[in-house]
């Protein structure tokens, strides 16, 4: 039942279990952060900072990347596994040299010294000794290792926790300054690193300098979407491209609902739906005024069609009590058809849930709509990736070259020799392939696929699914058909620190809780209108202020 | 035994070296539990500082900015803190008034049931819920009287609309409260037991030869011999009047929105904890505390005005 928790962690948490070449991370733009030093950069600082972006064209996906806007591409689609695949690195990239890395674990944690740790640390040519950390803990672990200024060599930060590690303020003084190795064509040096695309860098980059190296960086990177039961409709003749706006949703209702016989057609749908009606993620500027999505009339628009939905008696019962846990079980057992959630969830490990619970089981997702049916459709981007590593500062030049040639490593193309090693291990100890697939020995399930080293560099996503294709063709299908909804929302892929009054007030748990009462069907509208308006008195005004000087006035919207 | 203080009929004082030789071995045994209570209750109120910082996880306690009462300050003008307030005053009343007398009354029943099987097997099915965590009592409880749970399906079926028990704001206070009979009220008998168990058997006699019925004996047995027990719960119950609970309403907080659910616990996690706000959190929990700390105190001070022992004997 429904402890709820922040939607970053949960979905960060899934992208780290959803393994190979899943989705990437979401969100960071709602990231807080305690600090007095911003650490914003500038458009024009961090352009000239940036790396080259320079694409691989080692491996050629099955389903290629169809391009959106500026800094918008779909992920490439994979089918099978390259059966003998190509090595991008010659030689062992290390020198010898003893490093130690901390990263975040969401699993059982490998023991130390296991054979992947040894066969790795062989293959780099550096006695790296990683140690894994629980992940649901990670933001308790670092602080006293920060406080002590006792950093390992190489640490990965997830960028929701920045204000937990106050990062702005770690850059420079105890995180190592990389722009002197990668920026512009100093990058092409590691053709891996160069062929992550620059969003990664940006949520990397403190300053106008870049600091960190970006994984599971992705070029389609939003919040989520609606997601349907597709062998269900489409039985009852309903396809996606049938639904264009929250009419036809609303009415798809009473289509489907049959609370008889324990059916109802939808689960919470806000959180992924309420940009439809026009109101942004969090910021957007009108006429040179930030302003914050509360404040805008779609954003009520958007809540009262919700309420309107969760009193219509087509929502399911459980759904309302705030039962979430239980969601995709629901899901999956055909009691609830219609369901929002992250596109971390089209995944493989998914459809064999589903699968194991119903042979015909397929998951669909509705197109980005407005909500009128009318215009463009669009949808905020998040932050090219929230995984983010640094190096420690007191590292030597030689030093950071070596880890970086590591990272370069680490960071090889989806189906390489060195990506088969770092996601697999050694083939006959950690893996197999049955059918061309490379599925887990004992060996392998125990220490390799947790994943550890992925978390300190790895290459873009790709989609990819073996033994479970229709995931892939149809998830590389929806990103083609939506990749023209995606928008960049003001201080996309800024890095912004503020202090606790500034993140408490945006965090705005009391206008979150009555938000979520309403969708909920147990606030009205107008109570919302209130909570809204005590918490502009409260710091919300002064929120809004503080972005606009501190922010919007000194380093613009980042679009 | 020793001899007995004239005044007070209690065993008078011996040297304090005496009697550390004497209970040694039931002191070595109490040593564990101190251990455990100074580690884990005492140790901990170190970072009640924190509710007078800004205090910043980053830099740690010895290094946050001070902020003297200021947090404080915001918590009393704070709507959200006094209606959790409010809630958890209410909540409190309400299981004092529906919950507190059942226990009581199980045990006597229990107590008046003369097969010794039976009664074990009674025991046994009350007791069990109790080692339920809240997550799983509450899910059994949704799955039974949820909107789409077992009540409610049969109710569809037969065309007779659902009735809402789990997600009704205004009746969660006896939803709470019978959720809390099922789960603890077979593990609060125990200590009614014990005082049972303690009454002298001769006085049942005697007042069966007198001539006195089943009724007369419960009223002039059996109750004043639970009385000492029933005062030192009530007390402590009052000491706890602010502490209702915290899984159990951060499980349904969702079901029946955050007005009607939030207490005093959940409003430390909600606001302070979940938002980062560790200070504000902090601070709501040593007002509680405070709070709590003068309720137990005037209780036991009642306690004794009543003539019982209380929490100690005076």
């Amino acid at each position: 039942m429904g402890i709820e928790l922040n939607r970053r962690h949960f979905l960060s948490a899934a992208v780290s279990v959803a393994g190979v070449a899943a989705a990437a991370p979401l969100l960071s733009a709602c990231g807080g952060g305690t600090s007095q030093t911003s650490g914003v950069n500038t458009e024009s600082g961090l352009k000239a900072a940036l790396p080259a972006y320079v694409p691989s064209t080692n491996l050629k996906p099955d389903i290629p990347s169809v391009a959106g806007g500026p800094d918008v591409l779909t992920d490439p689609g994979f089918l099978t596994y390259p059966a003998n695949p190509v090595a991008t690195v010659s030689g062992v990239p290390g020198r010898g040299g003893s490093y130690t890395a901390v990263t975040p674990l969401w699993g059982t944690v490998p023991t130390a010294g296991n054979s992947f740790y040894q066969a790795m640390s062989k293959a780099l040519g550096v006695n790296l000794t990683v140690k894994p950390a629980d992940g649901n803990n990670y933001n308790t672990i670092v602080p006293t290792m920060t406080a002590a200024k006792q950093l390992p060599d190489w640490i990965n930060l997830p960028t929701w926790w920045n204000s937990n590690f106050n990062v702005g303020e770690l850059a420079g003084t105890q995180l190592a300054d990389l722009t002197p190795y990668l920026s512009g064509d100093k990058i092409k040096k590691y053709p891996n690193l160069a062929a992550i695309p620059t969003g990664g860098w940006r949520v990397g980059a403190w300053g106008d300098k870049i600091y960190g190296i970006p994984s599971f960086s992705s070029s389609f990177v939003i919040a989520g979407g609606t997601f349907f039961r597709r062998d269900i409709l489409e039985s009852k003749g309903i396809t996606a491209n049938q639904v264009r706006s929250a009419d036809d949703l609303m009415s798809l209702g009473k289509e489907l609902t049959d609370a008889k016989g324990g059916v109802w057609a939808f689960g919470d749908l806000w959180t992924y739906l309420y940009t439809a009606w026009g109101a942004p993620l969090k910021w957007r500027v009108d006429n040179g005024k930030l302003v914050h999505a509360y404040e805008t009339p779609e954003y009520l628009e958007a809540l009262d069609w919700h309420y309107r939905l969760a009193t219509s008696g087509y929502v399911h019962p459980d759904t309302l009590a705030g039962d979430n846990a239980n969601g995709t079980t629901r899901f999956y057992a055909g009691k609830e058809l219609i369901q929002g959630g992250g596109m971390g969830t089209w995944v493989l490990s998914d459809y064999q849930s589903g699968v194991a619970a119903n042979p015909n089981f397929r998951r669909g997702a509705f197109d980005v709509i407005t909500a009128d049916g009318k215009g463009t459709p669009r949808v905020d981007m998040g932050a090219s990736t929230s995984m983010i590593s640094y190096l420690n500062k007191n590292l030597k030049p030689e030093q950071v070259e070596e880890l970086l040639a590591v990272a370069n490593y680490l960071a090889a193309p989806y189906g390489s020799a060195e990506y088969t090693m770092v996601n697999f291990g050694v083939e006959g100890v950690h893996y197999t392939r049955q059918n061309g697939v490379p599925t887990f020995t004992d060996e392998g399930k125990k220490n390799v696929q947790a994943q550890t080293y992925p978390f300190l560099a790895s290459p873009p996503a790709v989609i990819s699914n073996p033994g479970g294709d229709v995931v892939t063709r149809d998830y590389t299908a929806w990103q083609a058909a939506n990749v023209k909804a995606l928008a960049k929302p003001v201080f996309w892929n800024m890095n912004i620190s503020m202090p606790q009054w500034a993140s408490t007030a945006l965090a705005a748990q009391p206008v979150e809780d009555t938000i979520k009462d309403c969708y909920h069907g147990k606030k009205k509208v107008a109570d919302v209108r209130a909570a809204i308006a005590s918490w502009k008195s409260s710091g919300g005004d002064r929120l809004t202020q503080w972005m606009t000087d501190n922010v919007l006035n000194k380093y613009g919207t980042g679009q | 035994m020793s001899t007995t203080h004239p005044s007070t009929g209690r065993p008078s004082r011996l040297s304090w070296l005496v009697r550390l030789r004497r209970d040694r071995s039931l002191l070595l045994m109490a040593v564990p539990a101190v251990v455990l209570l100074v580690v884990f209750n005492y140790v901990p109120l170190f970072g009640l500082l924190t509710a007078f910082q800004d205090y910043d996880p980053l830099v740690g306690v010895w290094h946050s900015d001070w902020a003297g009462l200021e947090q404080f300050r915001q918590l009393l003008g704070d709507p959200l803190f006094w209606e959790s307030t409010v809630n958890t005053l209410y909540l409190s009343f309400v299981q004092l008034v529906l919950f507190f007398p059942i226990p009581v009354a199980l045990a006597l029943l229990l107590n008046s049931v003369l097969s010794q099987r039976l009664r074990n097997f009674i025991q046994s099915v009350v007791y069990l819920p109790h080692f339920f965590s809240w997550v799983l009592a509450i899910t059994v409880f949704q799955q039974m009287l949820g909107g789409a749970g077992v009540l409610n399906q049969f109710l569809r079926t037969h065309d007779i609309g659902a009735w809402d028990i789990m997600t009704n704001p205004h009746t969660f206070a006896l939803l709470v409260t019978s959720q809390a009979i099922w789960k603890e009220a077979g593990w609060s008998i125990i200590v009614f037991l014990a005082a049972l168990a303690a009454i002298n058997t001769d006085l049942y006699e005697a007042a069966a030869a007198d001539g006195a019925g089943r009724w007369r004996r419960l009223w002039h047995i059996t109750l004043p011999g639970l009385r000492g027990v029933i005062v030192l719960m009530l007390v402590l119950r009052l000491g706890n009047a602010l502490s209702v609970g915290f899984e159990q309403f951060l499980v349904q907080r969702d079901a029946v929105g955050h007005d009607a659910a939030d207490v005093l616990d959940t409003f430390s996690f909600y606001y302070g904890i979940a938002t980062g706000n560790y200070s504000y959190g902090a601070a709501a929990g040593l007002f509680k505390s405070i709070i709590s700390l003068l309720l137990i105190w005037g209780a036991n001070k009642l306690a004794h005005a009543f003539g019982e022992d209380g929490l100690y004997r005076r």
